[in-house]
């Protein structure tokens, strides 16, 4: 049930079996029934939550970047009454209700690797909104499961609840999936993007997924991203969407990957540290790689320190100290790249080489919130 | 995590309907009596009558109250072998916890700790504190505060001690809501932990 009402608050990714409305939602747009009155109440008491919720992000330069890419995106007008919540749950999705409320989770932030990206899928998740796709699905759930049991369910869990099981439960249908693939191509194009960054993002979601599976010696499940589910004709999808963008012509078309590198890098470190804390060594490892496109920087090196520690095999420490040591061979690199050089010598058992890190570590966080057991294993109890 | 397994059998109750509250699975844990938790050699004398709530969080792990697991929280890990998690994944195939391993320091049981809540809880709200040396079961170990933020949106804090004994991992932890909560039983905490002992397993 939880699930029905997952999918139903989050519209953005969902599809109806219905026939589409033919109004489009929009600028000053009201619900004109019973049904779609019901459906705007269930979503402004979620945004009534999210407006309050310590998962929200609130910085102002991340939330104005990214609402300044969805308003050159839809337009000015259509922007205006949207209202966007960046939430930092680790992945892969984004949505818009139909009142209006965008969630955007900072997974897809870490995934996204340039402007053109985030704005194909704003732009996807405007048109399902536009063309009122979850009044589908809610009349459907009405139909199969009665307004009884989704008004019960409806009291159940906060808003994060709908949005945690919105990444493992989609049944996607084929043609609302189409309508807001090739509306999100047409409205990057025509916002002067260039039009294969939609694309490329569902591949790069693809391949993050099978890296993360062979990882775990599994078989990968196409599940862990919402926007990206079980449909056997994802790669119909992609071949489509390539198909549209090649069809566009779109003149000094730009992906602004500086400027996004530029916005997102405040938030980068935590972002990562929210990944790596996730147990999922092949799709972070699949991530640094992205991210080190340009180059291995110290924050970088650290993170992938951090990775490979985390995961603690004998032959992962000899890697992670090596990546440690390399990011602090800058000025740049975080403390806790000592930190990490530090414990995974000390767990090879190299004793003399950990310590010594160690206590570079002290030195330069004298503050650290870990002090007293990281001066013991340096062998330093005061 | 406690948080998670009580909301989901709250829901559960409520959308199967009529079916009992939680309260027949509870079972009073009297005062003064030295108890053996979690299917392991660990055995606490408690100083006040606790709860012992009746489904385990996994093979060596459970969870006792005072007054409720969202108001108090203590939990017992017993002897978690290498190889073995904290307590039992929800969605073991795409959310699986990272294992224990006996070659772990003190800072990585700190961090497999915060991983497994992180995605046990679904949440990045979770941050460590504090980290000091500190004997635990005669052994020498780990304290370690935290602080968490699940989907109820209540901020709470934690406390844990841990200590390898035998190449397996013991540990208890307490959380509670930062307001009001925490502060008021943290005394019935600390003294199940120093009455802590462990034995041999049979």
């Amino acid at each position: 049930m939880r699930r029905l009402l997952g999918r139903l608050l989050a519209t953005s990714l969902l599809i109806g079996a219905a026939p589409a409305p033919a109004q489009e939602s929009g600028p000053g747009y009201k619900p004109q029934d019973k049904d779609e009155r019901g459906l705007w109440m269930q979503v402004d008491e979620q945004e009534r939550q999210i407006k309050t919720s310590s998962f929200v992000i609130r910085d102002p330069a991340l939330n104005a970047y990214v609402n300044g890419v969805f308003c050159r995106t839809v337009g000015e007008a259509a922007c205006k009454d949207a209202r966007i919540y960046i939430v930092r749950v680790p992945y892969f999705n984004a949505s818009m209700a139909p009142n209006g409320m965008i969630q955007v989770w900072s997974g897809l932030l870490l995934r996204v690797r340039n402007e053109a990206q985030l704005a194909a899928v704003l732009g996807h998740e405007y048109t399902h909104y536009q063309n009122r796709h979850a009044l589908k699905l809610f009349r459907d759930i009405k139909q199969n499961t009665g307004a009884a049991s989704f008004l019960m369910v409806g009291g159940i869990g906060g808003a994060l609840v709908g949005l945690a099981i919105l990444t493992q439960s989609f049944e996607y249908s084929r043609d609302n999936e189409r309508e807001a693939d090739a509306g999100g191509v047409a409205l990057i194009a025509k916002a002067g993007y260039d039009p294969a960054a939609a694309p490329m993002i569902w591949e790069q979601v693809r391949q993050e997924q099978e890296a993360t599976a062979a990882a775990r010696n599994v078989k990968p499940r196409y599940q862990n991203g919402g926007l990206f589910a079980t449909h056997p004709n994802n790669l119909e999808r992609m071949r489509d969407m390539r198909a549209q963008a090649t069809a566009i012509t779109v003149p000094n078309a730009v992906t602004n990957e500086e400027a996004y590198r530029k916005a997102l890098s405040p938030w980068w470190p935590q972002f990562f540290d929210d990944q790596i804390k996730l147990n999922d060594f092949g799709g972070g490892e699949f991530l640094l790689g992205q991210l080190a496109s340009a180059g291995w920087t110290p924050a970088l090196l650290f993170a992938r320190g951090e990775l490979y520690r985390a995961r603690g095999q004998p032959e992962d420490l000899v890697k992670a100290a090596g990546f440690y040591r390399q990011a602090v061979d800058s000025e740049k690199a975080p403390p806790e790249a000592w930190r990490g050089l530090g414990l995974a010598l000390l767990r090879q058992g190299k004793r003399d080489e950990g310590q010594s890190a160690i206590k570079t570590y002290l030195q330069k966080k004298p503050d650290a919130t870990d002090k007293a057991m990281m001066a013991m294993l340096a062998g330093d109890p005061s | 995590m406690k948080t998670a397994i009580l909301g989901m059998a709250a829901a559960a109750g409520l959308l199967i309907g009529g079916a009992p509250a939680l309260a027949g699975q509870y079972k009073l844990i009297a005062a003064g009596t030295p108890v053996t938790v979690a299917r392991s050699g660990l055995t606490v004398t408690p100083s006040e009558n606790w709860n012992h709530l009746g489904p385990r969080l996994g093979r060596n792990a459970e969870s006792w109250t005072l007054d409720g697991l969202t108001l108090n929280d203590v939990t017992f890990y017993g002897g978690i072998a290498g190889g073995e998690t904290l307590f039992k994944a929800r969605n073991a195939k795409d959310k699986p916890l990272p294992p224990f391993s006996a070659t772990m320091l003190p800072p990585d049981i700190v961090q497999m700790f915060e991983e497994s809540y992180r995605i046990a809880n679904d949440t990045t709200i979770f941050t460590v504190d504090k980290v000091e040396p500190a004997k635990f079961l005669g052994a020498s170990g780990v304290r370690f505060t935290y602080s968490f933020t699940s989907k109820d949106e209540v901020a709470r804090k934690g406390v844990a001690n841990a200590a390898v004994v035998g190449g397996k991992l013991y540990m208890i932890t307490y959380e509670a809501p930062v307001i009001y909560y925490f502060d008021r039983t943290i005394d019935a905490y600390a003294k199940l932990v120093d009455s802590g002992v462990v034995a041999a397993v049979k």
